[in-house]
């Protein structure tokens, strides 16, 4: 039977390796996703998300169960990856040059070329807006369109309530659509 | 427009499943009669779609075990204790708690600036004083101050990093489709 995330904290709160390694399986790639999607860079992205899981490894005694796993893991990974865009003035161009593969790799399996290329197109012009907005914008948008997150999950993660998860959300929302209206 | 711009925000919460039952099942049904409503629907769904794909697809080329040696590397890594101390400093107060940084440093440095009126062997070389302290909580909140002795005049600027990324992001802008 499997194991839940509760019980493998305090597997690990116990000392089992084993049950930060089987945690790690289970999230290394909806952290990756997340974080990807926040800071638009693969090698900024896979380095936050290792150490996202070191300091969960560090704070994991202190974790007492009161929210869920997930969203404590959240919280780490969202304020990190805040932290990394604040502190690093990134060239866009390194953005794109490292996002490129995402649209190369979805092309191959585009069968119509005029949709392979209208989906190639509003894939760049997507990540281009979401690169246009805020660090707090782009979290409620990754946590809610990626993980499906609910806005008390959410709020929770990000220390803000569900009415400002909402607004945001609206905000990040029509601000997307704004930038893609051509291509929606 | 059939004056359902006010139900953009509602058709958000229902795609999110943040409705209840009857008000999901209400909004449901409006919808399929609404072009408008409908036409909101499939937009938002559409960047839903577009964001997860590629997310998604990125991910899935994770690979665990080298990944999880990364992990097993920190961990088992000896850091500098000035690394450790920043980190914890940084993990103990984020942004919304170091809201009292600012005027701390504002006094800080108002202080410091100030001694010359306390101690005239402290006199430097020019009549103006000026501080700065750069990103003062690690989220890009700036603080300069400039101290006019003639006038007696101080001046205090707090101001944010800004992210670059808007102007940055137009001039790299191709110019047409990439057809």
């Amino acid at each position: 039977m499997e194991r839940t995330d509760l019980e493998l904290v305090q597997q690990c709160q116990a000392g089992e390796m084993s049950a930060f390694q089987e945690l790690v399986s289970r999230y290394h790639q909806k952290v990756y996703m997340v974080i990807l999607g926040l800071l638009r860079n693969r090698e900024d992205a896979l380095e936050v998300a290792q150490e996202t899981f070191f300091r969960a490894y560090r704070k994991i005694n202190g974790f007492q169960g009161g929210s869920s796993f997930y969203t404590w893991l959240y919280r780490i990974a969202v304020n990190l990856s805040i932290d990394t865009q604040r502190r690093q003035k990134r060239n866009p161009l390194d953005f794109r040059e490292t996002m490129d593969g995402v649209f190369e790799s979805q092309n191959e399996v585009a069968r119509d070329p005029f949709a392979d290329v209208h989906d190639k197109e509003l894939r760049e012009k997507l990540n281009r807006a979401i690169n246009e907005l805020t660090p707090e914008h782009k979290a409620v948008i990754v946590l809610r369109t990626i993980e499906g997150l609910s806005y008390k999950d959410i709020g929770e993660i990000l220390g803000c309530s569900e009415g400002t998860v909402m607004s945001r959300l609206h905000y990040a929302r029509k601000k997307l659509q704004d930038k893609l209206s051509a291509f929606l | 427009m059939n004056g359902c711009e006010n139900r953009i925000e509602a058709i958000e919460r229902w795609l999110d499943g943040e409705l209840s039952g009857a008000e999901a099942e209400s909004l449901r049904v409006h919808v399929t009669a609404c072009a408008e409503c409908a036409e909101t629907q499939r937009r938002l769904e559409k960047i839903q779609r577009t964001l997860q794909g590629a997310l998604r697809a990125e991910a899935q080329q994770l690979e665990f075990q080298r990944f999880w040696r990364a992990v097993q590397i920190r961990i088992n890594e000896k850091r500098p204790w000035h690394r450790e101390a920043l980190e914890r400093l940084r993990s103990a107060f984020p942004a919304s708690r170091a809201a009292w940084a600012v005027p701390a440093v504002i006094a800080l440095l108002l202080a410091a600036i100030s001694l010359e009126s306390y101690l005239p062997f402290w006199r430097g070389a020019g009549r103006n004083s000026f501080a700065t302290v750069e990103s003062i909580d690690a989220y890009g909140r700036n603080v300069a101050l400039l101290r006019e002795y003639d006038t007696k005049t101080t001046v205090i600027w707090l101001y944010q990093d800004q992210e670059g990324e808007n102007e940055a992001a137009e001039e790299t802008a191709p110019s047409g489709p990439a057809f």
